[in-house]
């Protein structure tokens, strides 16, 4: 990508090669109007408005590309006209409701009939009978609003994944004849395109069948899709917005919190929604729909304070997990160094071994790349992270790269996902056995490896694997058919052309893979794998938790450091938690919690939580200033969207003679620890730039360390399970404590799986660990789940799974009747 | 006086004279004749005429001006902008007011607050509506501009409270449901004008 | 002379507490009145067309509590207002009232002390009546008061001066200082009313009359536009009440003077009988003060003192002297 010069309307730009002419005028503050785009999204050439001259040629912005000395102007008399048209058509059977609907004062049908000035109407038709659904728990749908600039669903395809959504039959009458003479040309396309669609389910039900997460309401521009909460719940207006960041997963994404007083006669600040920057970051349904987690305390508890103090002083141990922020973080490290306790976070402490062993192999403190990078790559791998529920950004990523750069994935996962395989033809599912995690990492060194950086040991190992046998296969010709094809929806006609497959038979001699087969791969894989490795250039893999709470986690660690030392691969790690990777970098975790326990936010024989049932409140992560480190590698700030009333851990630090006078005073003084600058806490932005450049906190320094010469151990099928497993992972939308108390998300704390598996078993089992660790839990299906791993959610810290997983993510247990 | 009455007074059209001064008596003699002059010329007997003509006209030509305000009330103009008033929409009785919001947002003493949701029948319902009347100063911003004429100025002006409770809420502004056949088209401030039918375009919903 | 004692005695008493009555009436005849020339109705509420008002005043006026100042002269301070309303009382001592009339066989004459000098006594008591305002001003230790009073000082010696030479041309004409003569005189008819005979001489009283009483355009003395209420500022309850029932019986004493001296007193007016016509009289003298109240704005001091010295007492002079020439030729 090079920098070129354009001339919009006269002006000289600069922009990168490859740009659409749209994204470059945003990038430079020139305005094209625009309503179907979505930026990180594939054009979809709905509204039409764009159009803009390009060179003496009408285009649209969003779909054409910027080319050295292009000359663009943004709106000749024609343009106008056609604008002007669109827009009346727009408005044609658009509710002149603005007063009840939701979306006033922010909708993008206002904004744009006003800029572009309609004030009487050309056009007219009958009007169909829309109906208003409720296609899920969170989404709310209202057809009569909805002007089918299809953003939706191309969010909800190209971004999030699911494909819940498409364009179905609206059922309305037919344009006229004369309308099509008497119209500007792409006013009638977009019209004729209108008033035959609508938006539905695309599993034909009413009901979608997605993840609720909620991007389709954030990026409508009309009052068409609202969350189910908000509805008629508040003007747009009255809304104060917060800037923060979501505190349920590693993402980080930024996030507003919105808010104003709760009703007439309560006066305090409620959150009414989260809204975010829907062009640069795509939430998931805990992000957006869980924000009411705050704390509400009185005032306060001098009592249950002077308990807690006392608590600490006889405290042997502080237990506490990772969704905290930096700063809280830091004053546990200081209560660990004043009063000599020992700190245990089970996540952190699992994800930081990895890490620490990790960068003694490769030589620097943290992964090499982050997720924009990933984005960015046209092949992606994934390794022991189940993408949909560890971490809903690095399934956005993954399904991105599909749809975007027309890339390929490997998806490594001993639980069967039904979706992953959706995100796009060149998807390959590996649902190896649970232990096998080394062999996945010995395929990819194999795969994707310069054999010749390889250690030699190594280089031999992988050798091992392969042999030469004669095949006779079926191998697939091509043939190239063209035909023509009416499109039913617009009634254009197409000229399509068709790969038809014909079976040839050959004989050849084939490189058998042996790890292929070890990990339950497809016989034709070495086909496949082939096909999907054409014009790739950029490669990304995703290591997540399962690898982090391995039996064999050092060694796992050390073969990812030498894939990325001889894949040439952007390596990112999902931490498991919020903020695990801030507390890995901060705290000095121990191994085993012994004696009196204070819990935080955690179990313990005293505890202090943002929950509501401790014995001392402490904020949520709602309520108070902090820095998380997300898995980008960023610290970014989060402000307190609601007041909270009680003592925060400064107070305590305080009677200790440790605090300061604020929690933030603490962010400059995270520098002591590596990677860490020292940059006062209202100096962290937190937004992002037109171009879509995240302009939030600041990147991490990955620091060299001292590379120590260390070898990887082959792979033994010793570690591998048998027979009935659970997976400790929790449903979509839930992370911890705090998505649990939001009352917008349901996912309950049940044994989830899969509806082949729920055949077999009843509707509420007892899980049996070992001998004296049982678990009662519903059985709940997720539809999504494919094979017959259990899944047990870990996000209700009182239930302690994580003690009952202990170092393991997965774990041989027996279900009984309940 | 009657409404007719009240708005045919010609407030404005008053027809003054210019009185002249005679010259100031400069010498003592000149002061003698002058208070001779006016007690021969019967001045002080026109000022005694003239109250005593206005006593007869007030006795027995009904030309009383005392108004006995708390048993007798004059008229006020159909624009004068007292206690507000919620109207009900005459056919369903179901209250105007669609929730908008637009009159909290342009009340300029910021005295106006509403509650909404989404109601079982899918609209947007009102649950809370209060004005604050100890802070409102009645600039009739909220009626104008209302699209619905649900709020409008009403004729209560007698408004004196001991209690901020008995600052209003929806129920107390809205018009009682049995007279909702007494209710009145409000003419005043913000209402639609006598010839908006002239000036209207089609809009953006022709159909 | 025990009968006449006990006979004077009952006639002060009536007298006393009607006039006293008639006062108080007086007020709410006032307010009625000016209210009628504003074209306003006036008190309204307390009984039938507010009649019961005065009843409601003087409850008022007794049960309000007696304030006296500071640094007010106590003993002066609290008589001055009994000087106002007794000198007005005393005054009507001398006064006839109606016509002789037989009550049970008993020839009643409606005059409390047929003196000889009636003329001069009424003047004189009303000229003591000064002392009231005088006193309650420079006792009250308040400026608008001093003002009050120095004003009641000039003023009602001054005018002594216009109504006691207006009075001497009838009296010169009649001979008599008593006002039973004076109704003697006057008894063959309209004709013979002194106000033909001497006009000068009736204005002249009427003026100096409307000036001893205090009233419109004359209330210099509390003219609350300029000093608040002059000598009344620190007054209240009912030590005001009885400087108000003062002026009041003092207004009604001026219209029986001026009806028994110039308008035929209590002699039978055609078919109206005596007694009536003098009630007549009085109200019209009282009605006219209302009027004249309602119709005319105040004058200045300085215009005050230059009507009496250099206009009313030249007149009044001439007058005299005019009468005395014609009555020698």
């Amino acid at each position: 990508m090079s920098e070129i010069t354009i001339k919009i309307d006269g002006r000289e730009y600069k922009t990168q090669e490859g740009e659409y002419i749209l994204n470059a005028a945003r990038a430079n503050d020139v305005f094209i109007p625009a309503i179907c785009y979505l930026t990180r999204c594939s054009p979809t050439l709905a509204c039409r408005i764009c159009l803009v001259e390009a060179d003496g040629k009408q285009v649209y912005a969003c779909n054409a590309k910027v080319k050295e000395g292009m000359e663009v102007t943004v709106s000749t008399p024609n343009i106008l006209k056609e604008r002007r048209a669109i827009m009346e058509v727009y408005d044609v059977n658009h509710p002149l409701q603005c007063g009840v609907c939701d979306k006033s004062g922010e909708c993008e049908l206002q904004n744009y009939t006003l800029e572009i000035g309609v004030d009487s109407q050309s056009y007219s038709i009958p009007d169909t009978k829309r109906e208003n659904t409720n296609w899920s728990s969170v989404l709310h749908y209202d057809a009569g609003l909805c002007i089918v600039c299809e953003r939706c669903t191309t969010v909800c395809k190209d971004m999030i994944g699911d494909a819940a959504i498409k364009t179905g039959a609206r059922g309305g009458e037919k344009l006229s004849k004369e309308a099509k003479d008497s119209m500007p040309k792409d006013a009638y396309a977009m019209w004729n395109k209108l008033q035959k669609s609508i938006i539905v389910p695309s599993n034909g039900t009413e009901h979608t069948n997605c993840s609720d997460c909620g991007e389709c309401t954030a990026v409508c521009p009309v009052g068409a899709l609202v969350s189910r909460d908000f509805v008629y719940s508040s003007n747009a207006w009255e809304l104060e917005r917060v800037p923060a960041t979501c505190a349920h997963c590693s993402s980080g994404c930024q996030i507003y919190y919105e808010k104003k007083h709760t009703s007439i006669a309560n006066p305090d600040e409620k959150i009414y929604r989260v809204t975010n920057e829907w062009n640069f970051v795509s939430l998931c349904g805990a992000g957006r729909f869980g924000y009411d987690f705050q704390n509400d305390v009185e005032g306060k508890d001098v009592e249950a304070f002077e308990q807690a103090i006392n608590a600490f002083k006889k405290a042997d141990t502080i237990k506490f997990n990772s969704a905290i922020t930096n700063e809280e973080a830091f004053m546990l490290q200081l209560l660990k160094e004043k009063l000599g306790v020992k700190l245990i976070n089970h996540d952190a402490k699992a994800f930081k071994d990895f890490l620490d062993s990790y960068s003694k192999a490769s030589g620097s403190s943290l992964y090499g790349s982050d997720f924009r990078e990933v984005m960015k790559s046209d092949f992606v791998i994934s390794v022991g992270a189940s993408l949909r529920n560890d971490n809903p950004n690095a399934r956005y990523a993954f399904n991105n790269v599909q749809k975007m750069n027309k890339g390929a994935g490997l998806y490594f996962h001993p639980v069967g996902d039904m979706l992953v395989p959706t995100f796009g033809k060149s998807v390959e599912v590996f649902n190896h056995k649970v232990g096998q995690e080394e062999a996945v990492l010995y395929l990819i060194l194999d795969l994707f490896g310069d054999k010749d950086k390889l250690p030699v040991q190594t280089k031999d190992y992988l050798a091992s694997f392969h042999k030469t046998v004669k095949k006779t296969i079926k191998e697939k010709v091509m043939e190239s058919v063209t035909s023509t094809v009416v499109d039913k929806e617009t009634g254009e006609s197409k000229e399509v052309t068709k790969k038809v497959p014909k079976m040839v038979d050959k004989e050849v001699e084939v490189d058998e893979n042996g790890l292929v087969s070890i990990l339950g791969g497809s016989d034709n894989f070495a086909e496949t794998f082939e096909k999907m490795m054409k014009k790739k250039e950029n490669f990304s893999l995703i290591i997540g938790e399962d690898l982090y709470f391995h039996p064999r986690a050092r060694n796992l660690s050390r073969l990812v450091a030498l894939i990325e030392d001889v894949c040439d691969m952007n390596l990112v790690m999902i931490p498991p938690r919020t903020n695990s990777l801030g507390v890995a970098m901060i705290c000095n975790l121990d191994e085993e919690e012994s004696g009196y326990i204070v819990g935080y936010n955690e179990h313990g024989h005293f505890r202090l939580g943002a929950r509501g049932f401790s014995k001392l409140d402490i904020p949520a992560l709602n309520q108070q200033e902090g820095t998380f480190v997300t898995m980008n590698k960023v610290v970014v700030p989060t402000n307190p969207a609601l007041e909270y009333k009680g003592y925060e851990l400064n107070d305590i630090l305080n009677e200790f003679d440790i605090g300061l006078d604020e929690t933030i005073d603490f962010t400059p003084k995270l520098a002591r620890f590596d990677g860490f600058k020292d940059i006062e806490f209202d100096d962290l932005p937190n937004g992002y730039t037109n171009t879509g450049k995240e302009n939030r906190g600041y990147i991490i320094d990955n620091i060299s360390v001292e590379k120590q010469a260390v070898s990887v151990v082959e792979f033994n099928d010793s570690i591998v399970l048998e027979g009935e497993i659970a997976y400790r992972c929790n449903p979509q939308r839930q992370f911890n404590d705090f998505t649990d108390k939001s009352h917008q998300i349901n996912e309950e704390f049940a044994l989830y799986v899969s509806p082949s598996k729920a055949q077999t078993l009843e509707e509420e089992v007892e899980v049996e660990f070992d001998k004296d660790t049982t678990l009662k839990l519903k059985v709940v299906v997720d539809d999504r789940i494919d094979g017959d791993i259990v899944l047990v959610p870990d996000f209700k810290s009182h239930q302690n799974i994580y003690s009952i997983f202990g170092k393991d993510r997965y774990k041989t247990v027996t279900i009984k009747k309940g | 006086m009657g409404l007719e009455k009240f708005k045919d007074r010609n407030v404005g059209i008053q027809q003054y004279k210019v009185v002249e001064h005679e010259a100031f008596p400069k010498s003592n003699a000149q002061k003698f004749a002058r208070v001779m002059k006016r007690m021969v010329k019967g001045e002080l007997f026109v000022g005694l005429w003239v109250t005593l003509r206005t006593m007869y006209q007030a006795l027995f030509q009904d030309d009383m001006h005392t108004v006995k305000y708390p048993f007798e009330k004059l008229p006020i103009s159909p624009r004068y902008r007292a206690i507000h008033e919620m109207l009900r929409l005459l056919e369903s009785g179901h209250y105007r007011c669609i929730g908008c919001g637009l009159c909290e947002k342009i009340c300029i003493s910021d005295c106006i607050k509403i509650d909404t949701k989404y109601d079982e029948n899918q609209r947007k319902e009102v649950t809370e509506y209060t004005i604050n009347f100890g802070r409102c100063i009645f600039c009739g911003y909220c009626a104008e501009v209302c699209p619905e004429l649900a709020i409008v100025h009403g004729g209560r002006y007698e408004t004196s409270s001991q209690q901020r409770a008995s600052f209003s809420i929806f129920e107390d502004m809205l018009t009682p449901i049995d007279a909702l056949s007494s209710q009145k088209e409000y003419p005043g401030f913000g209402a639609v004008s006598p010839n908006a039918d002239d000036n209207i375009k089609k809009t953006p919903l022709a159909y | 002379m025990d009968a006449i004692i006990i006979e004077t005695i009952i006639k002060a008493i009536i007298v006393l507490s009607v006039i006293a009555a008639l006062a108080g009436f007086g007020t709410f005849i006032e307010r009625k009145v000016l209210a009628f020339m504003q074209r306003r109705l006036g008190p309204m509420h307390v009984g039938p067309f507010g009649l019961l008002q005065l009843a409601a005043d003087g409850i008022k006026l007794f049960t309000k509590e007696d304030i006296i100042p500071q640094h007010a002269n106590r003993l002066i301070f609290m008589i001055a207002p009994i000087i106002t309303a007794a000198t007005a009382f005393i005054a009507l001592a001398a006064v006839p009232l109606l016509p002789e009339f037989t009550l049970f066989g008993y020839t009643v004459h409606p005059i409390v002390a047929d003196l000889n000098v009636g003329i001069l006594f009424i003047l004189g008591a009303m000229a003591s009546g000064l002392y009231g305002p005088l006193l309650a001003g420079m006792a009250q230790a308040n400026k608008w008061g001093i003002i009050g009073s120095a004003r009641t000082a000039i003023l009602f010696m001054s005018y002594e001066v216009v109504t006691g030479l207006s009075l001497l041309a009838p009296i010169m004409l009649v001979g008599s200082l008593s006002l039973i003569d004076f109704n003697n005189a006057q008894s063959g008819g309209i004709g013979e009313w002194m106000v033909w005979q001497q006009p000068l001489a009736f204005i002249l009283f009427l003026i100096a009359g409307f000036a001893e009483t205090n009233r419109t355009p004359f209330d210099l003395l509390e003219h609350e536009a300029e000093v608040v209420s002059g000598y009344a500022t620190e007054y209240s309850g009912m030590r005001w009440g009885m400087f108000f029932i003062g002026e009041y019986a003092n207004m009604i004493t001026i219209g029986f003077m001026a009806s028994l001296i110039f308008f035929g007193g209590f002699n039978d007016l055609g078919f109206i009988p005596g007694f009536l016509a003098i009630i007549l009289k009085v109200s019209f003298f009282f009605f006219l003060m209302l009027w004249v109240r309602a119709s005319w704005p105040h004058v200045r001091p300085d215009q005050l003192m230059w009507l009496c010295w250099k206009v009313l007492m030249p007149i009044a002079l001439l007058n005299v002297l005019i009468t005395g020439l014609v009555m020698m030729v």
